[in-house]
């Protein structure tokens, strides 16, 4: 079996469960813990909270700090350039309709995946500076942090490399590269992927019930 | 009623003598790191653990935070106090704890102590933190859990530690207990103001604080107005009228629990069905939000903070005032454990506009206010000086942003810090109470 073929083939599945099984034991992990009983009588609602939590904090709160901040503004960039690469560009459309769903959607235009590429290079860089240089994140920056983010740059690069699909060895190396991301993914703050409507959604019933329009 | 500024100052110089009164809490290093860890692992429940697990490190945080704000030092990054209580969950509760116990060293006792300085004299819980997270982490909340494990391992700041003790141990406040509230009642009744205390049924029981005893007598002799006013069936009980909870404050929950109970088992054997919080910030949330809690089971009354309980008087047609006119111009100064901790905004507010005053917000108010820097027992911790100031300094940025000519609050610990900060800057701002203002501005039955 050449290189090709283990990562099209065994180290995809391996990977694949890693991820999936990490993922799933994680949320799991955090949500099965005891869930202390608040005694006290409500004020609000728990859910209307919890829901608005998890619509209101996409948004940056602009009283509070300045607004437009580079952390903000290069993390939409990043966020929503990668969500559109991922499931929106053509070659990951054919994969999930070949690999993984059976049937595939509308696949975004060259000059949208352009821009998209464009968008999550620039805030994943800005991001990592960021994180690098400003005193406050770099104070608060685990290991893991910087692991992830060059992880997903080289990930994004060499998709990049391979996008026209034309020379095997990138289409290969940008699988394999992938494949090492799910691999570290669940291990990885990369885990507010899946967390974040939770962490939201607790505060938000915990301001609900107070009544506080939080 | 203007304060004495020499009895105010004494009060203060009171307080800086509360570390020689601590009594020592000697533990080995060993035994200090497995009490505080135990308390992590009863604290750390479902909603903490997805809140540690949720950051990304964005340092957002640190944007919302008056002391950062003020100090721009990164080690006073919201998150960055959570870093012991991160590691413990990692280490020893986190679902991949098998594989973050390669990298992540143990606690130590050294580590406790230097949290100490991180989540007490730094942080007053104000909550600001949380509401700015894009991931809805609660930090104030685990902030206070790191408080509740440095608590059992001995490791209050002696300020707090003594006060805390005094009251688990004698159930009184700086001294204040039964005998100093009757003393505060007869003067009250030689001024001619009927005040029933210890009455064996009651409707509302009304509670108090030290600050209310000692220092802002005018608040009491308020309240005490204002009660009559209504024409309700109160009281005020000698076992059972101190608001204030420094096992809250200092994280020692054994306290929290048994003056958080003495309340509640007064409030029961009376019938009483609305027990009302004096202006106090932190005891609003000590018995409206965790009384039940501490009880065991949901409290047979109601809670209300007095700002909230005089709004709902005033919305309901029941509280009628003399207006003081547009010539006072007022701030309101929102108490953060009671109005970003307890969603109490309008009522009070409700109330400065039935006094028809010219009343303009600073420009962070409400969910977005600026603590005073004294919440969360700062005003009697020795090593917080330096932050109450930073803080207090950024507020005063906020009122003068207004131009109004007084402070109006619904908290004593704000008002001191507030005006220890005028105090010390020589700045000439009243700093009001809510209650004070209604109590001195009652609509006479006659009108």
């Amino acid at each position: 079996m050449g290189f090709g073929d283990f990562v099209d083939g065994p180290f995809w599945y391996f990977s694949l469960a890693v991820f999936v099984v990490g993922v799933s034991w994680r949320l799991y992990g955090m949500l099965s813990l005891a869930s202390h009983v608040d005694l006290s009588a409500a004020r609000g609602s728990a859910a209307t909270g919890a829901l608005k939590a998890n619509l209101v904090r996409f948004f940056p709160r602009s009283a509070l700090g300045k607004l437009l901040r580079l952390p903000v503004v290069a993390g939409y960039l990043f966020h929503v350039g990668l969500f559109a690469l991922l499931f929106f560009a053509a070659p990951h459309v054919d994969f999930y309709r070949e690999r993984i769903t059976g049937f595939g959607w509308s696949a975004m235009p060259t000059w949208a995946f352009i821009l998209a590429s464009e968008a999550a290079f620039l805030g994943l860089m800005l991001l990592v500076l960021h994180r690098m240089m400003h005193p406050v994140t770099r104070t608060i920056s685990r290991r893991g942090d910087y692991i992830g983010s060059w992880l997903i740059f080289i990930v994004m690069l060499t998709g990049c490399l391979a996008l026209a699909r034309t020379y095997e060895p990138l289409r290969i190396l940008h699988f394999f590269t992938a494949e090492l991301l799910l691999i570290y993914f669940p291990f990885s703050s990369l885990m507010h992927t899946f967390s974040f409507p939770f962490s939201r959604g607790f505060n938000g019933a915990h301001y609900g019930r107070r009544g506080v329009p939080a | 009623m203007a304060i004495d500024m020499n009895v105010f100052r004494g009060f203060a110089e009171q307080i800086k003598m509360l570390p020689q009164m601590a009594q020592p809490t000697d533990c080995p290093d060993g035994e200090r790191v497995s009490r505080a860890k135990a308390v992590f692992r009863e604290k750390l429940d479902r909603s903490k653990a997805t809140y540690l697990e949720s950051c990304v490190h964005c340092g957002l945080c640190a944007e919302a935070c008056q002391f950062y704000i003020q100090t721009e030092d990164p080690k006073l990054t919201p998150i960055h106090k959570l870093d012991l209580l991160t590691r413990f969950y990692r280490r020893e509760m986190a679902p991949m704890r098998f594989v973050y116990r390669l990298f992540e060293p143990d606690i130590t006792a050294e580590d406790l102590e230097e949290t100490q300085h991180l989540v007490y004299d730094s942080c007053t819980e104000c909550g600001r933190c949380g509401v700015a997270c894009p991931m809805g982490i609660d930090i104030a909340s685990m902030v206070n859990v790191t408080r509740q494990g440095l608590a059992e391992a001995g490791l209050i700041p002696a300020g707090l530690r003594a006060v805390e003790q005094e009251q688990g141990s004698r159930g009184t406040v700086f001294g204040v207990g039964p005998e100093q509230l009757r003393g505060a009642v007869e003067a009250l009744r030689a001024k001619g103001l009927d005040v029933p205390i210890d009455k064996d049924k009651a409707d509302i029981l009304v509670l108090s604080s030290t600050i209310d005893i000692l220092l802002f007598k005018d608040v009491f002799e308020a309240t005490v107005k204002v009660m009559n006013h209504l024409g309700v069936d109160w009281t005020i009980h000698s076992c059972a009228f101190e608001g204030a909870n420094f096992g809250m404050l200092s994280g020692y929950e054994e306290v929290q629990r048994s003056a958080s109970e003495r309340i509640t088992s007064q409030a029961i054997q009376l019938g009483a069905k609305v027990v009302i919080v004096p202006e106090c910030g932190h005891a609003y949330p000590a018995l409206r939000w965790e009384g039940a809690n501490e009880h065991g089971e949901p409290l047979p009354f109601e809670v209300m903070a007095i700002s909230e309980f005089l709004g709902r008087e005033v919305a309901e047609g029941r509280l009628h005032l003399e207006p003081i006119g547009r010539k006072k111009h007022v701030t309101y100064h929102d108490p953060c454990k009671v109005g970003r901790h307890g969603g109490v905004f309008k009522e009070p507010r409700a109330v400065l506009d039935a006094l028809d005053l010219r009343r303009t917000e600073m420009p962070k108010n409400r969910l977005n206010n600026f603590c005073c820097g004294g919440g969360a027992g700062l005003f009697v911790m020795e090593g917080a000086t330096e932050m109450r100031n930073a803080a207090f300094d950024l507020k005063r940025m906020q009122v003068e942003e207004t131009g109004a000519e007084s402070i109006v609050t619904a908290c004593g610990s704000c008002r001191v810090n507030l005006m220890a900060g005028a105090d010390r800057t020589q700045w000439p701002m009243p700093v009001e109470s809510l209650v004070e203002l209604v109590g001195s501005h009652l609509k006479k039955p006659a009108d």
